[in-house]
């Protein structure tokens, strides 16, 4: 082993990256030539310098890191929800959101039949003002209701098939419409079909200052089955966390949610007021609530408020 | 210096779930398992992060960008090398974006300029306590400048390998699959790297 090959291993030699018995080789090397042990040492100082220099991130960063990272994956992974997004989206949220799995593919044409349902009901007779519909095409659904073979007196061979029939028409209009404001509120409710909830919060949302839509977002939020729509319905309210109402559901949300994404969007929500009355309910919180970070969030809250975290 | 990333990380994993139990539950969509698989890995990943671009602020972007990949993309893992090696990959090439972009840009350096004298943007993270000595404080603060400037003079792959293989403690190997490169690459880079900085510190060693 000669100098110049010494030179190049010296800093695999200190990384520990040389097989050993090269790494005896050049020990020997360093025991016989000053020039290069000083070059060894030269890497060892080198080495230590960059020690010094390293960063230990603060339990603080890490904290606040893991919270928006939770926050993120609680909150903003909801708008895959939607179904223009791509297949492979399904099934991460039919995972996470249970419930949705039998409306995964048939969802647009769910989606249409309800609001054809809830279509036919708002202009029955006694309806409230007429809808100034746009009917593009009279799409006829048809579901097999039974198959039997036909009456006595038929042809031998032959069937007789009851079909139900529902008529598809499209709807359209401007949100601000009290008509298709309606209709959407009346779509928010759909219990059977989860899409078409979270679709209608979902676009309502923008129109929260008005009164039936602010209290239709609490329902949902109090109400939905689904946490995809509760949280969209709560994203929906941010802009009204002082209200006192609104405060209210909040509170109890933050109860009782079994989901721990709509708790931390709740959590967020009400701790973005300052608010003294809180300070009990968020103690409470702070002792029994499961999830990390909603208890940091509380236990910040309270410390903003120069309250304790802990009762006496 | 710092210990194997991995051997430190499989410390900290629970022993109720191994990790391969604990990979297949964030497949089928539990975010309890991501949240405990997450932390197995993220003081290690935002160790990363903070050394290799000196910025909170970016750190934070990288540990959030990193574990949101990883979250929408763990159904393609399929334990065809470590979970470890994997998040690596991920991490590394964004670090290694960031790097290049501001190679480009040039921008954020740790120490800034203010009216008040230089501020060291660092000094929101631990530190050492200080050195009594006053003469001392002076070398090691030049100390520090010198090393910062030999650490921007390498290329960003330099840094990421020095990075990996000097504060993360990851063998050359490991490092080399992280970068979808060779370990003989991995190792040529950290030669260049260290030849470069003893060159820039020179008589400060």
């Amino acid at each position: 082993m000669n100098c110049e090959s010494v030179t190049k291993l010296i800093p695999f030699y200190f990384y520990g990256e040389l097989p050993p018995e090269e790494e005896d080789g050049l020990e020997q090397h360093l025991d016989a030539c000053a020039a290069c042990a000083r070059q060894a040492e030269s890497q060892r100082a080198l080495s230590a310098a960059l020690d010094r220099r390293e960063i230990q991130p603060s339990a603080a960063l890490l904290a606040e890191c893991r919270h928006d990272l939770m926050r993120a994956v609680y909150r903003h992974e909801a708008p895959a929800l939607r179904p223009a997004q791509p297949a492979a989206h399904w099934g991460r949220l039919g995972a996470w959101l249970p419930s949705l799995g039998a409306w995964r593919m048939p969802l647009g044409a769910s989606a249409l039949l309800a609001l054809g349902f809830v279509t036919a009901r708002l202009t029955a007779p006694g309806a409230a003002g007429p809808l100034n519909l746009a009917t593009i095409t009279p799409d006829v659904i048809s579901s097999v209701r039974s198959v039997q073979p036909a009456h006595d007196g038929s042809q031998p061979g032959e069937v007789q098939i009851v079909l139900d029939e529902t008529r598809r028409r499209v709807v359209s209009g401007q949100l601000n419409d009290s008509n298709i404001q309606r209709l959407m509120l009346a779509a928010a409710h759909d219990e059977n079909n989860p899409g078409v909830r979270w679709q209608s919060v979902d676009l309502l949302k923008s129109h929260s200052d008005s009164s039936p839509v602010r209290e239709l977002l609490l329902n949902r939020i109090a109400e939905d089955p689904n946490p995809g729509v509760r949280l969209k319905a709560l994203d929906g309210l941010k802009t009204f966390t002082g209200d006192p109402e609104v405060r209210k559901v909040l509170a109890q949300v933050l109860v009782h949610d079994d989901n721990a994404g709509v708790r931390i969007a709740a959590v967020d929500a009400l701790t973005a007021h300052a608010d003294d009355d809180m300070v009990g309910f968020l103690q409470g919180v702070v002792q029994k609530e499961d999830n990390t970070y909603v208890r940091r969030r509380c236990v910040k809250a309270l410390q903003d408020m120069n309250a304790s975290v802990g009762t006496f | 210096m710092a210990q194997d990333a991995a051997g430190a990380v499989g410390a900290r994993l629970s022993p109720k779930l191994d990790e391969a139990n604990l990979i297949r539950a964030v497949q089928r969509g539990d975010q309890d398992a991501f949240e405990q698989l997450v932390r197995a890995y993220d003081q290690s990943v935002l160790r990363l992060a903070v050394n290799l671009l000196r910025s909170q602020e970016d750190a934070r972007d990288v540990f959030q960008e990193a574990f949101l990949r990883v979250f929408r993309s763990i159904d393609s893992f399929r334990f065809d090398c470590s979970f470890h090696t994997w998040l690596y990959r991920i991490v590394t090439n964004i670090c290694l974006d960031y790097l290049r972009k501001r190679k480009v840009r040039k921008e954020e350096p740790a120490v800034v300029d203010t009216p008040e004298g230089p501020l060291d943007r660092m000094n929101d993270f631990e530190e050492e306590a200080a050195h009594a000595d006053p003469e001392r404080n002076l070398w090691n603060v030049q100390l520090g400048q010198r090393i910062e400037g030999a650490l921007d003079g390498l290329t960003p792959r330099e840094r990421m390998v020095f990075e990996l293989r000097h504060y993360q403690g990851l063998r050359l190997r490991n490092i080399g699959e992280m970068l979808g490169t060779s370990e003989e690459a991995a190792k040529n880079c950290l030669f260049r790297a260290t030849q470069k900085m003893r060159v820039v510190l020179g008589d400060f060693q």
